[in-house]
């Protein structure tokens, strides 16, 4: 589950889940929701895989994120389902999705950098909660 | 998430500057001091910048204060609005946190010799070219792409590099910030991503509160001034808001990561880790420097070939060439930069230090060796946009601003809503229909972008331009209103 909260310049994500890896993957979703409407239609024809090996979870969680906006940007992919596993440090995630197409996708912002200002990403009774701040 | 209110000290010092005590926390090495009037100073605690202003003044080699402008809101380590000056002979440390993501986001504005009653016939279909012929928006290429040697050049040159393409002209680099170029630009410092994101997007507006808008000039307040600036009441003019883009965002983002133990490696105490900073001299300062300068380069790159596509459309919409038209630059002004100059630092004597301006304006005043010669005279340019709805200014620099902060002065209008409570404020409204019940068209890539973007969501930009006119920092020239604007 994921939701926006108040910024003053830029825009807040809360997100929520049982597992950490639930986690990364709502926390996917969210970030390609907030680039574009309706992220949902978007069909997963085209897949790509992204490995990253960090124990610190605060970190690969923005590593994480920064990886999947430098998708968007350098090859323009919108990315709907996530498929995430781990084995030691080393996460390996199955993304898939599509070519983002300006005429078929309606934009809601431009993400500039997702930020470690108040970066939080902690357990707490069973549940995983992650809070980032993206720079709109 | 917001920590609430600030609720630190803050003592008038005079109607226009309230000043936060050293005393106030540990760690802090100067004052800080804030620009703003009465009725500014309960908006200013509404959130933690003053507490931002407090924290920037525990920096290492920091000079006479940390500042902040009237247009101050909540950032990350600095608030937008902070000014910090440090002096790397006294282990003074560069930040990427004190220019923000954006590096040489900035404001360039260009005159014609139409008035707006001969626009206007035309502005629905000037707005319709510029908005489909204007890369904006997310995920847009540029008209421009550079294979990687030449845009390294780029990156080094700046603006001469366009010129050298016919794509600048002499007075368009004359009247620009620097000339459009920070020397000691090391692209090589910059990492693979940078360069990729950079390569197609030079040229491309962007989005958020980045815009192209026709403007035409209200009102005159120095006559003087706007006569040396080539300005008239009528004048119909452009004003083009956009930094250093993917490839801008990707250095800042680099920074941070490669600074990461920095302040633990050279003992700087921080008490926000989003003040990540390394002494300007070492290694990780000077490979920051570098790769800022050559972001910084970049966006003046961005800005011209944005002008150059603007001369295009005008030219084709009035069927003639932008030169009849007089599309002269008047100037362009960088408001996320950290610039290395020359400055007073107390018993007459002068220093160089890292001048970090993150959402603030340099405004020099007159006699001022960087000047273009045409403005020395008088000053130069400040070029402060409002919102989408309201004005836009031109004031020029004035002593003042060297005596209490560096040569610097506001920005913009400053955001009060959050950009959840601006949608929200604007449920049911249609913001472009509004906007043209006023006259005014607004073409937006994002209708979402639009809402967040409403005139309730800023400060009132004429009250912010008014303090830093009282406060003697830039004195008031014109009044731009807007007259049609493309936002991505």
């Amino acid at each position: 589950m994921y939701e926006y909260f108040d910024h003053t310049a830029d825009l807040g994500l809360r997100i929520t889940a049982t597992t950490f890896e639930d986690l990364l993957a709502e926390a996917g979703f969210a970030l390609f929701s907030t680039l574009v409407e309706n992220l949902s239609g978007v069909k997963p024809q085209r897949e790509v895989t992204v490995e990253i090996v960090q124990a610190n979870p605060v970190w690969l969680f923005f590593d994480w994120l920064t990886e999947l906006l430098f998708l968007f940007e350098s090859r323009h992919l919108l990315l709907c389902q996530f498929q995430i596993q781990f084995c030691d440090s080393k996460m390996t995630a199955i993304c898939r999705g599509d070519s983002f197409c300006p005429k078929n996708n309606l934009q809601k912002h431009e993400i500039k950098a997702i930020t470690y200002h108040e970066l939080k990403v902690e357990q707490n009774e069973g549940n995983w909660i992650a809070e980032v701040i993206l720079d709109i | 998430m917001s920590k609430g209110a600030y609720k630190g000290p803050l003592e008038r010092i005079d109607d226009y500057c309230w000043r936060i005590p050293k005393s106030y926390k540990d760690g802090m090495r100067v004052d800080g001091l804030i620009y703003v009037d009465s009725t500014l100073v309960d908006q200013l605690c509404s959130d933690q910048a003053p507490e931002q202003v407090a924290n920037v003044a525990c920096l290492p080699g920091i000079q006479m204060a940390s500042l902040a402008m009237p247009d101050i809101h909540w950032g990350y380590g600095f608030c937008i609005g902070g000014v910090c000056a440090t002096d790397p002979e006294q282990g003074g440390v560069i930040s990427p946190g004190g220019v923000g993501y954006d590096i040489n986001c900035g404001i360039r504005l260009v005159r014609t010799n139409l008035h707006c009653s001969e626009v206007k016939p035309h502005l629905q279909h000037l707005i319709d070219r510029l908005f489909s012929s204007l890369p904006c928006g997310i995920g847009k290429e540029g008209n421009y792409h550079f294979k990687k040697k030449e845009l390294k050049k780029l990156l080094e040159q700046g603006v001469p590099f366009l010129l050298n393409r016919g794509l600048a002209t002499e007075l368009d680099l004359q009247r620009t910030e620097a000339q459009g170029c920070l020397a000691g630009a090391e692209p090589d410092n910059l990492s693979e991503r940078a360069i990729e994101r950079g390569a197609k997007q030079c040229g491309t507006l962007g989005s958020g509160n980045h815009f192209v808008e026709v403007q035409v000039i209200d009102q005159i307040f120095d006559q003087k001034a706007a006569t040396v600036f080539g300005l008239e009441q009528h004048m119909v003019c452009v004003m083009i808001h956009s930094g250093s883009r993917g490839l801008g965002y990707q250095v800042c983002d680099d920074s941070l990561r490669q600074l990461r133990g920095a302040a633990s490696k050279y003992g700087i105490y921080l008490p926000d880790q989003q003040l990540a900073c390394a002494p300007a001299n070492s290694h990780e300062g000077k490979h920051y420097i570098g790769a800022m300068r050559a972001a910084a380069n970049f966006a003046w790159c961005n800005r011209q070939l944005l002008l150059w596509q603007t001369r295009e459309v005008f030219s084709e919409v009035f069927g003639r060439a932008w030169e009849h038209l007089q599309m002269f630059q008047i100037y362009d002004v960088a408001h996320n930069i950290a610039k290395f100059e020359r400055h007073a630092v107390g018993n007459n004597s002068f220093k160089k230090l890292w001048v970090h301006r993150k959402g603030a304006t340099r405004a020099f005043p007159a006699n001022h060796p960087e000047l273009p010669e045409e403005y020395r005279q008088i000053g130069q340019p400040v070029l402060i946009p409002g919102d989408m709805g309201t004005a836009s200014w031109v004031l020029v620099g004035q002593p003042k601003s060297m005596e209490k902060t560096f040569g610097t002065t506001c920005h913009g209008a400053g955001r009060i809503l959050s950009r959840t409570a601006a949608v929200k404020e604007a449920r049911g409204r249609l913001i472009d229909q509004e906007l043209l019940e006023r006259g005014i068209i607004a073409r937006a890539q994002s209708r979402q972008g639009l809402a967040e973007e409403h005139s309730q969501a800023y400060k009132d930009v004429d009250h912010i331009v008014e303090v830093v006119h009282q406060a003697g920092l830039s004195k008031k020239v014109a009044r731009l209103r807007p007259m049609g604007v493309i936002k991505g």
